[in-house]
């Protein structure tokens, strides 16, 4: 059950490290210099990198883990998660190029990691491509935005526990909980988020409209369900206290 | 149902407008206008506030805290690569 073996091969391949590739000829400079200011890393020993590593990586296993949580659905498999990802972004510490956004590099090697490994584990269809599902969940999301929320909308969609919050989460298409998760849980730029993603900005930006509109139409079905409505709505959700056919 | 122009004709822009307020994606004086806009526009501004209070609703559900020994696996995994590449 111990993947760290699997992780070892894993981490010689390059498909799911983060592709800082640098153009022919210039791997050396990549990683020499930042500002000036020199850090060599391709003279460091394994025991200087391994401590720069823990002081400068390490910081961040709560994030990484609280983005797993949005990955892989369950504590058990996000920890996995993590832990693959630390020991490939460690492996391949060395093509990190500092000064640059470690945070962000951590979350593409997690991305990726997702991508690569556990996701084919799981054996679930890959949802990125399938236009079908983005234009019927768009129609969907339109439907319901286009009467407008009332402002006690607002205030009925912050009652909500925090449950609702995941679950309304979980169940838009990932490659939008993605997006809307490293944009305003972690509040990474577009490019930072086109960058983890390996998208471009203009899909990153649509992927956010998309995402926050069903996030929204959710969360706002899950209110009704709770019989939190907003003043002057009336809805056939008020008579049912759960409409659990939903899926 | 809209007759507001300040932030686009139509919700989709408005919100993209929105978006990319929130975002932090925005010029100096993008941001001026929009914060100009939704003094003066009750409906742009209730979209905004909405969109607050999400943005705060997710990033409140979302923080956990790892669990307590997964910092320590992470570091015995890093330790024994090390230990086989030496």
């Amino acid at each position: 059950m111990d993947p760290a073996v699997a992780a070892m091969h894993e981490v010689s391949g390059n498909d799911a490290t983060p592709t800082q590739t640098p153009e022919p000829g210039t791997a050396a400079a990549l990683e020499t210099e930042v500002d000036g200011k020199p850090l060599d890393v391709s003279t460091e020993s394994a025991e200087q990198r391994r401590l720069r590593f823990e002081r400068d990586a390490m910081q961040y296993v709560d994030q990484l883990y609280s983005a797993a949580m949005r990955m892989a659905r369950n504590p058990s498999d996000a920890e996995d998660l993590v832990q693959e990802a630390y020991t490939k972004a460690f492996s391949a510490f060395h093509q990190y190029k500092p000064g640059t956004n470690l945070k962000a590099w951590l979350y593409r090697i997690l991305t990726n990691t997702y991508i690569n490994l556990y996701r084919k584990r799981q054996r679930e269809p890959l949802q990125s491509n399938s236009d079908t599902i983005e234009d019927w969940q768009l129609a969907r999301a339109e439907s319901h935005t286009s009467s407008g929320l009332r402002s006690a909308e607002a205030e009925a969609l912050d009652h909500l526990p925090d449950s609702d919050v995941k679950r309304a989460l979980q169940s838009i298409p990932e490659e939008f909980r993605l997006a809307v998760y490293f944009a305003d849980v972690e509040g990474f730029a577009y490019k930072e988020i086109s960058d983890i993603m390996n998208t471009p900005i203009g899909t990153v930006m649509s992927r956010l409209h998309r995402g926050r509109k069903m996030l929204r139409d959710m969360l706002a079905d899950y209110a009704a369900e709770r019989g939190f409505r907003a003043a002057g709505e009336s809805g056939a959700a008020a008579d049912s206290d759960k409409q659990e056919n939903r899926k | 149902m809209s007759d507001c122009q300040g932030l686009g004709d139509c919700d989709d822009a408005r919100m993209q407008r929105i978006y990319e307020y929130l975002d932090g994606a925005l010029t100096h004086q993008d941001i001026a206008e929009i914060k100009d806009h939704l003094d003066s526009c009750p409906e742009c501004l209730e979209q905004y506030d909405l969109e607050c209070v999400i943005r705060v609703m997710v990033k409140r559900s979302c923080t956990e805290a790892a669990p307590e020994n997964l910092k320590n696996s992470i570091l015995d995994r890093i330790h024994s690569i090390r230990t086989v590449e030496a």
